[in-house]
């Protein structure tokens, strides 16, 4: 049994294997990975590059389904869900921080972060984004796009957007891959104020060191296998 | 609900980001140009055919036409009044006028009020002076008569005749009146009178030859129901007469105009099309990463299309409003420039037409933008995390089958023949299938070029050799392209001349019978003397065609085919040595120049081909008690729709010596010498003059037309032709951009580049010319064979022109489309990207 907090699990993989066939044969990138988080925890998945961890983030967060075992997200079993069902469960319980921002170039700012809550038909999108976008700073940049924004500005919008929807689970791949040093600091920063003040549980990938070990636990794949789980 | 209406402002905000962006500048413009392109076509055939419709209308008389030896049933004339169809009935026999001790055999037209239903009757204060419409029929008591009545009877305008037993007033000359065949061979002088007369002349006696014409007009749809409901109706002594019948060279020329405008806005459409696909192709891929974000932010399927299908319905609507306001713009333009040639109320496009436009960009748009959008819905999430990951291809069956379906609705829309719509189906897949072998052989055939280029080139040429696959796709959208702009060019080019040919400057428009042989001299000399040139005195020979082989002919003729009118009545028998003009040999000798009197004949084609007629048949003519056996030996073609002499039968000189001969002939005489024409009856007043120049400027005015409506829908099919070579080209960029960039970071200049796209975009059009042309003989030959029923010689500056062409098109227009691959920053592409 992994140590952890007793109550019910927020995410879990059971036996969570990922098998692709490629034309040079069929490639195992996950095998038999089992571990739960408890909600508001905050998980760092570290491993060299190549050793599936992008892969068990999109396993998680239901963005695909796995080849063997079972996961379960706020409860529900992703396995016994369709794609459209995943996205509902996604829409409700995940947010999403990525390497590459994924905003949507031809948004604002603005309307990049009213985007989920514009799909989820929330009322008075616009003020909640604006209050988001405040909150991460960029209350003067709110109709820029953007190209007009540097990677960590852009990278501030991806995260009000991840926490707009107020999500149970944040899940980020490599949030800092792409930006120096300094501002790498300044978003992970940001990353665990909001974390703490929402209560939100924290799923990371990453192979920074600092910013794993800010994470309350530390999860080692290494060629598809989880090696160590440490808190 | 509140999400429905969310969906729906983002949406619409989300279009508006692409519109700004120029995401959607192609697909607009091909839905704009699909839309124009139909709906200035179709207003303005739809005006222009019932404009030409109309003028020929007034060539017959009516719109209309029942002919019998006797009046038809009261009930049929009830249902005419109750579909709404309006009436005129024309008596018309022989009878003799009589004016002193002089008398003529004449044709009496006895009219009512309301004649002529369709066209005009024009009259004149003296023979052959200027006339004026007239919009009544004679008065009671008076007539019109045509100008050569009145030498025949020694009399002038003003002056009475005599009718059985009325005395009419002869107050004007008759210059034009419409009626079947434009009063061709009619050689008794006509008489128009008023029916209220016909009682007191007492001329008509139970028994008499008379010939009803009850001329019919109205709306187009009751006419064709009309129609319907008294052709089974009718005895065999009785037939109908519509517009197209009425005359050979304005209906001939009226229906291959209309399969022309047809077939070409069809070819506008598909191209549009195809312009429509590649562009939403490009507008879906562009949209994968937005889909994926937008699965990954938990948006279902549903969802998906909730947020694009709205985008493109209102990218219809909008597309399809400003192709309806173009399109009727291009029309009321076109029609302003033609109004003097147009007949001054055309019916203005109702809002059907408009309806029809904003149905024809919906159906253009789901047929070749739906599939490829719909796939956006299957973008995975997961995308997000790699971006290599595409949805599933799109099953062939969907794109094609969409894209076949609105085309086939369209299609059967402006051809309304079902036929005609599966075999343009069946024709454009099997020519897709055909060609796209020697496509791909066209391109592994340019392979052998390969040891003899530079490096810079080989690079360009690479590029379509790597991915035969689309490769061979760009060549065959190019190819079939140029195909369809350079058939639609061809058919034009050919109807014109055609049309050019059959009404040069100086077609004769007096028709001349009934010379004697005594006054042959004397009337040759008159005409000489004033400059007038003839076409030539053809000797006339009424004579009867008695037995083909010893048979009957009657009994010749296949079961269920229509008796040919030629072997019912006498006909016009000629000799002569030489084949005349506008005459072609299909099969057999013409007679040497020195040959007299031998038993043979030459027969035109078509008359042999229904009577079974060969070389060497013999045939006997009845001359009253004369006969004469005579053998084929030769078979002519000629056009009917000439307004040249023409005869069935031609024999050699010195045969028809013994019968009763006149000559006949044809001239030029322009319109400031008409009053010649005066002198000529005074100097022969035996001889009967037919002025055809009415009805020749009226078939003018319609060719006219005809040409003005098919150049302008060639501009069309050139515009979506362009439409699918931008779209095409633009399809390709966002790949192009980013390799170029690749390729610039590595080190390649600017020059290397460009030279690369020359090379690769000259190449592909140079092998889509090839293609083209080869497509082109093909289907030209069919084209021409099966629709439009026209000579087709093999086209060999097809197979240098389209190469050329194809090559400089696509070489430049690409060059052009990719310059921002050459010019960009490559930091700016590889960032954006
Ligand atoms: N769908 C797939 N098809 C083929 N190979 C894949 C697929 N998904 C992942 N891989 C491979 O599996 C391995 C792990 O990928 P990934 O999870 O992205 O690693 P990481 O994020 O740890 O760098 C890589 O070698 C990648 O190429
Ligand atoms: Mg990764």
């Amino acid at each position: 049994m992994q140590n952890g907090p007793r109550e019910t699990p927020i995410v879990s993989a059971q036996g969570v294997g990922k098998q692709v066939s490629t034309a040079a044969g069929s490639l195992e990138i996950l095998r038999e990975v089992d571990f739960r988080v408890a909600s508001g925890e905050s998980v760092a998945i570290v491993g060299v590059s190549g050793s599936g961890k992008s892969t068990l983030l999109g396993l998680l967060a239901g963005l695909d389904l796995p080849t063997a075992g079972r996961i379960e997200l706020a409860g529900e079993c992703l396995n016994d869900l369709d794609e459209d069902g995943r996205a509902r469960l996604r829409a409700a319980q995940a947010g999403f921080v990525f390497q590459s921002f994924q905003l949507l170039p031809g948004l604002t700012a603005l309307e990049n972060v009213m985007l989920p809550l514009e799909l989820a038909g929330v009322p008075e999108a616009a003020s909640r984004a604006a209050q988001l976008l405040e909150r991460v700073g960029l209350e003067t940049r709110l109709e820029h796009y953007p190209r007009q924004l540097s990677g960590g500005e852009q990278q501030r919008v991806a995260i009000a957007r991840a926490f707009a929807m107020t999500p149970a689970v944040l899940f980020a791949d490599e949030p800092t891959g792409n930006l120096d040093a300094a501002t790498g600091a300044r978003i992970i920063s940001l990353l665990f104020e909001l974390n703490a003040e929402r209560g939100t549980t924290l799923i990371l990938v990453t192979h920074d060191p600092d910013l794993a070990r800010r994470c309350q636990r530390t999860i080692r794949l290494e060629a598809g296998r989880v090696v160590s789980d440490e808190h | 609900m509140n999400t429905r209406l969310a969906h729906l402002r983002l949406a619409l905000r989300l279009l508006l980001r692409d519109w700004r962006a120029g995401e959607l500048h192609i697909l607009f413009a091909a839905l704009v140009i699909a839309v124009t392109a139909t709906t200035a076509i179709g207003f303005f055939t739809d005006r222009l055919q019932r404009g030409m419709v109309s003028q020929s209308a007034g060539l017959l008389g009516g719109d209309l036409l029942l002919r019998g030896a006797r009046a038809p049933d009261a009930q049929w004339l009830e249902e005419a009044g109750r579909r709404g169809l309006d009436h005129s009935r024309v008596l018309e026999f022989p009878s003799v006028v009589l004016r002193g001790d002089d008398l003529q055999l004449s044709a009496i037209r006895a009219v009512t009020d309301g004649y002529p239903l369709r066209g005009e009757l024009r009259v004149a204060e003296r023979p052959y002076g200027e006339d004026r419409v007239v919009n009544s029929i004679p008065p009671t008591g008076e007539v019109w008569v045509e100008a050569r009545l009145l030498p025949l009877l020694n009399m002038e305008v003003g002056q009475s005749l005599e009718l059985g037993s009325v005395r009419l007033r002869v107050a004007g000359v008759l210059a034009f009146e419409p009626g079947p065949g434009g009063g061709f061979f009619a050689l008794a002088p006509r008489v128009l009178m008023n029916q209220a007369d016909l009682a007191r002349a007492g001329v008509l006696q139970p028994g008499s030859r008379v010939a009803y014409q009850d001329f019919f007009a109205g709306e187009t749809a009751a006419l064709a129901g009309y129609r319907d409901w008294l052709e089974p109706r009718l005895d065999p002594g009785q037939s109908l007469v519509d517009v197209r019948g009425g005359q050979p060279t304005v209906g001939g020329a009226l229906e291959r105009a209309e399969q022309y405008l047809g077939l070409a806005s069809l070819v506008a459409v598909l191209l549009a099309g195809v312009a429509i696909a590649m562009g939403a192709r490009r507008y879906a891929e562009r949209h994968f990463d937005v889909s994926a974000m937008l699965r990954c932010l938990g948006a279902a399927q549903r969802d998906i299309l909730a947020l694009f299908l709205p985008q493109l319905l209102v990218l219809a609507l909008l597309g399809s409003v400003l192709g309806i306001l173009l399109g009727y713009l291009a029309q009321g333009g076109l029609l302003y420039l033609l109004r003097e040639l147009l007949p001054g109320k055309l019916p203005a496009p109702g809002p059907l037409s408009v309806l029809l436009g904003l149905l024809t960009g919906l159906i253009v748009l789901a047929g070749f933008a739906l599939p490829p959008v719909l796939r956006l819905r299957q973008v995975p999430a997961l995308r997000v995390l790699r971006r290599d990951l595409t949805p599933m291809p799109l099953s062939g069956w969907l794109v094609y089958g969409t894209a076949i379906g609105a085309m086939a609705v369209l299609m059967w829309r402006y051809t309304g023949s079902a036929a005609l719509t599966l075999g343009l189906i069946g024709g454009t897949l099997a020519a897709l299938v055909l060609l796209a072998l020697p496509a791909w052989l066209l391109l592994r055939t340019s392979r052998l070029l390969r040891p003899g280029l530079g490096a810079t080139w080989r690079q360009g040429f690479q590029h379509l050799w790597r991915q035969p696959l689309l490769s061979v796709s760009q060549i065959l959208a190019f190819g079939l392209t140029f195909m369809a702009m350079a058939l639609i060019a061809l058919v034009r080019g050919d109807l014109l001349d055609d049309w050019q040919q059959q009404l040069p400057a100086e077609t004769p428009n007096h028709f001349v019978v009934n010379v004697l042989p005594e006054q042959l001299e004397g009337f040759q000399a008159f005409l000489r003397a004033r400059d007038i040139e003839d076409s030539g005195l053809y000797p006339l020979v009424r004579g009867r065609l008695a037995a083909i082989e010893g048979e009957d002919p009657a009994s010749r003729v296949a079961e269920g085919e229509e008796t040919p009118g030629a072997i019912n009545r006498e006909l016009n028998l000629t000799w002569s040595r030489q084949l005349p003009s506008g005459n072609r040999l299909t099969e057999g000798h013409w007679w040497p120049a020195d040959t007299e009197g031998e038993a043979v004949v030459s027969m035109e084609t078509g008359l042999a081909q229904r009577l079974g007629v060969g070389l060497g048949d013999e045939l006997r003519f009845s001359f009253g008690a004369d006969s004469l056996r005579v053998t084929v030996t030769s078979l002519r073609s000629l056009r009917w729709d000439s307004f040249q002499p023409n005869f069935f039968m031609i024999f050699p000189p010195g045969l028809l010596d013994d019968q009763p001969t006149t000559y006949m002939t044809s001239f030029y005489l322009p319109e400031t010498r008409k009053g010649e024409l005066a002198v000529l009856m005074r100097e022969f007043p035996a001889v009967t003059v037919i002025d055809l120049d009415r009805i020749l400027n009226q078939v003018r005015i319609i060719l006219h037309q005809v040409t003005l409506a098919v150049e302008f829908v060639l501009v069309f099919v050139l515009l979506a032709g362009f439409a699918v070579l931008y779209a095409a080209l633009q399809a390709s960029l966002d790949a192009r951009l980013h390799e170029g960039a690749l390729l610039r970071t590595l080190g390649a200049s600017r020059r290397q580049l460009r030279a690369g796209h020359v090379a690769e975009f000259g190449l592909l059009g140079l092998l889509a010319g090839l293609l083209a042309a080869l497509g082109t003989e093909l289907v030209a030959r069919l084209l021409y064979a099966r629709v439009f029923d026209l000579a087709y010689g093999a086209q060999w500056w097809l197979w240098w022109s389209l190469p050329l062409g194809g090559a400089l098109l696509v070489g430049v227009a690409g060059v052009w489309a990719t310059r921002r691959v050459v010019r960009q920053s490559p930091l700016v592409v590889l960032r954006g990207l």
